[in-house]
């Protein structure tokens, strides 16, 4: 499948500069096997989620990005400055999957040795370190082993150490799990903020419902290509070969079925309760190629037909199931 | 009169500002932590405890030897303690200078340096995998190498470290004799002895070199602590057995010692030390000639250098 989006400009605040991270062309070899293929990816600002099955290329577009993987062809730049530079790692923080600390050290040490490695002299190690661990509320905690911290508890500690150098890009790998419900919501806040600032973030999450609450703008990667940038929506609409399925509940749905299944975008109608479920007798669904000009369609016709309609609601246009289409598959990550 | 109630803000994220020094910043830091990963292991102190020992005993034996050579004029001395015993000075002076060798000379440095960095080996056989192997096996790089600093400088940031303590164990407590055993003695040993000055800093950078570059590639080789003290063994025991069996008990040739990289070492210390090769100790030993020693040493650095510069272009280094 080839891009159905080639790349994304969320901010034109700073349109004069190069990208926040810019990937030409780039294809990465692991010997014989491809992780990254001829990928082309720009962002500018606000946040992207990045989604796709394993094995898909997500941790190798992560690593060159953060410059800890070189590609074998192409270029990945930051901000212009190819990502392998100390100076280009300057501009980005990594908040990894894994999280493999010295279990021996406290958090506070952990983060204060992270800020030493960014090249702070100590007095700024330390106001960095206090700023950040206040900013993931870690700062009463801190003091502890990370031996005993839970998984949510590493997570913040994880991307307390991300925050401390001020990025302008922010790589976050997986960065709600096992976090409980309510540090997701604060994570999400978070993060929120951060591209409020004017960060760049790219999120790559197998949690989908969470990363919808984040961000619409998603890039999605199959077999080490990118098959698609832009919102969900717009993803959707593209995706022509694969009808919406679109839930309708009406007062006479067999009326409304009969008018819908002459419109020109309606490829199918569905009112057999086996396939709704139970207590769907009202319901029917609509598979339509294409979503916009149906729903304009639509609502003409139940002006027009004054048609009593109680619900519309499209089924498939999460970024679950865009994904499921996109990867031929289940959609699961 | 009370002030009026401050104004409610909502709390903000500060952007942060400030100086950040390059890189090689963060090789300090890489070292320093490095060390406190070693400082808080029980075995390192116990380890060090005994290096210092080994020290205060050179230390007090270069004492007690220019003390007895210059201070007592008895016959008979009577010692202290609960086990008192009356000696003879030059007896114990004579032990002092030829069988341990604590007269300021080639010797003295050599053997000290010797000792001490075999218990600085086994530290590090220790440390390797805290210091480095933890970093592969645990896969705690992408926190190093996502900062502003690149493989070169974590792998010298881990480098430094180990010179750290090699240097700490060896190089500086060997200049501390030096420096004592010309108070001691006379101040013209300084002028007289800088061949030895330059031997303690010649040796002890061989040792940091040559340990350091073993350590990062047995431990970014190996990563755990039972597979590394195993090949540490392997290069600094049983090689030392295995030349000697083959020169000394085959009769092979000499050249058969080259396999044992800690001889070699002590050979280039003697070297720079400008001991005469007819003179090394055990003089029944024949021992390959100085240069033989330093190429193979050199050449164990460079193929640990280009093994530390394959890996790091590797993929491998991020499982």
């Amino acid at each position: 499948m080839g891009q159905l989006v080639p790349n994304s400009g969320l901010s034109t605040r700073d349109s004069g500069l190069p990208p926040v991270l810019l990937f030409e062309q780039v294809s990465k070899w692991y010997g014989p096997v491809i992780g990254l293929n001829q990928v082309t990816l720009e962002l500018r600002g606000g946040i992207t989620g990045l989604v796709g099955a394993n094995g898909a290329g997500k941790s190798t577009l992560l690593r060159l990005a953060t410059g800890q993987l070189r590609p074998s062809l192409g270029r990945v730049t930051i901000r212009g400055i190819d990502a392998w530079d100390w100076r280009a790692k300057a501009k980005v923080g990594y908040c990894p999957d894994n999280d493999a600390f010295y279990e021996d050290m406290a958090g506070r040490e952990f983060v204060r040795s992270m800020a030493r490695l960014c090249g702070f002299e100590r007095a700024e190690a330390d106001r960095r370190t206090e700023a950040v661990l206040d900013r993931v509320g870690m700062a009463d905690r801190a003091n502890r082993k990370l031996g005993g911290y839970s998984k949510g508890m590493r997570q913040r500690i994880k991307l307390a150490q991300a925050l401390l150098h001020d990025p302008e890009l922010l790589v976050l790998d997986e960065p709600l799990s096992g976090i409980d419900p309510l540090g997701r919501q604060e994570m999400l806040e978070l993060f929120r903020g951060l591209a409020a600032q004017g960060k760049c973030l790219l999120v790559s999450s197998h949690e989908l419902e969470e990363l919808e609450k984040l961000t619409d703008h998603v890039a999605i990667l199959a077999r080490g290509r990118i098959a698609a940038v832009g919102t969900v929506t717009q993803i959707r609409d593209m995706l022509d070969d694969q009808p919406l399925s679109i839930r309708i509940d009406a007062a006479d749905p067999r009326r409304l079925a009969a008018l819908l299944v002459n419109r020109p975008d309606v490829v199918g109608v569905d009112l057999d309760p086996a396939v709704l479920g139970d207590g769907a007798a009202g319901t029917l669904v609509v598979r339509a190629r294409n979503p916009r000009r149906f729903f304009e369609d639509f609502g003409r016709l139940v002006l027009s037909e004054r048609l009593d309609v109680a619900r519309l609601e499209p089924l498939d246009e999460s970024a679950h199931a865009v994904l499921g289409y996109l990867l031929g598959g289940s959609g699961r990550t | 009169m009370s002030l009026p109630p401050a104004t409610p803000q909502l709390l903000r994220y500060r952007a942060l500002g400030g100086p950040r020094l390059g890189p090689w910043q963060g090789v300090k830091a890489i070292a320093r932590s490095s060390l406190q990963l070693l400082a808080r292991r029980k075995l390192f102190w116990v380890l060090y405890a005994f290096s210092v020992m080994i020290f205060l005993f050179y230390f007090f034996g270069q004492y007690l030897m220019v003390f007895l050579e210059q201070r007592v004029n008895d016959a008979m001395v009577r010692t202290g303690g609960v086990f008192g015993r009356t000696i003879r000075p030059e007896f114990v002076t004579k032990m002092l200078r030829d069988a341990l060798h604590m007269d300021g000379s080639a010797d003295t440095y050599g053997d000290f340096m010797w000792t001490e960095g075999y218990i600085a080996m086994v530290i590090l056989a220790f440390a390797g995998s805290i210091m480095v192997g933890n970093d592969f096996q645990h896969n705690s790089l992408p926190f190093y190498l996502s900062k502003p600093i690149s493989r070169r400088h974590y792998l010298f940031g881990k480098a430094v470290a180990v010179a750290a303590v090699v240097n700490l164990m060896i190089t500086i407590p060997a200049l501390a004799l030096f420096v004592e055993y010309g108070f001691i003695d006379t101040w013209d040993y300084y002028v007289d002895s800088a061949r030895l000055l330059f031997g303690i800093l010649a040796y002890g950078a061989a040792l940091t070199v040559t340990l350091s570059l073993l350590l990062l590639v047995t431990a970014t080789w190996l990563k755990r602590t039972v597979p590394l003290v195993m090949v540490w063994t392997t290069v600094f025991v049983l090689c030392r057995l295995i030349h000697r069996w083959l020169v000394d008990q085959l009769g092979m040739s000499p050249q058969w010692r080259l396999i044992d990289i800690w001889n070699n070492m002590y050979l280039f210390g003697q070297w720079c030390f400008g001991k005469e090769h007819h003179l090394l100790r055990p003089t029944n030993q024949v021992q390959p000639p100085y240069w033989q020693a330093t190429a193979v040493m050199v050449a164990v650095c460079v193929a640990c250098v280009l093994y530390l510069r394959k890996r790091v272009r590797a993929v491998e280094i991020i499982h």
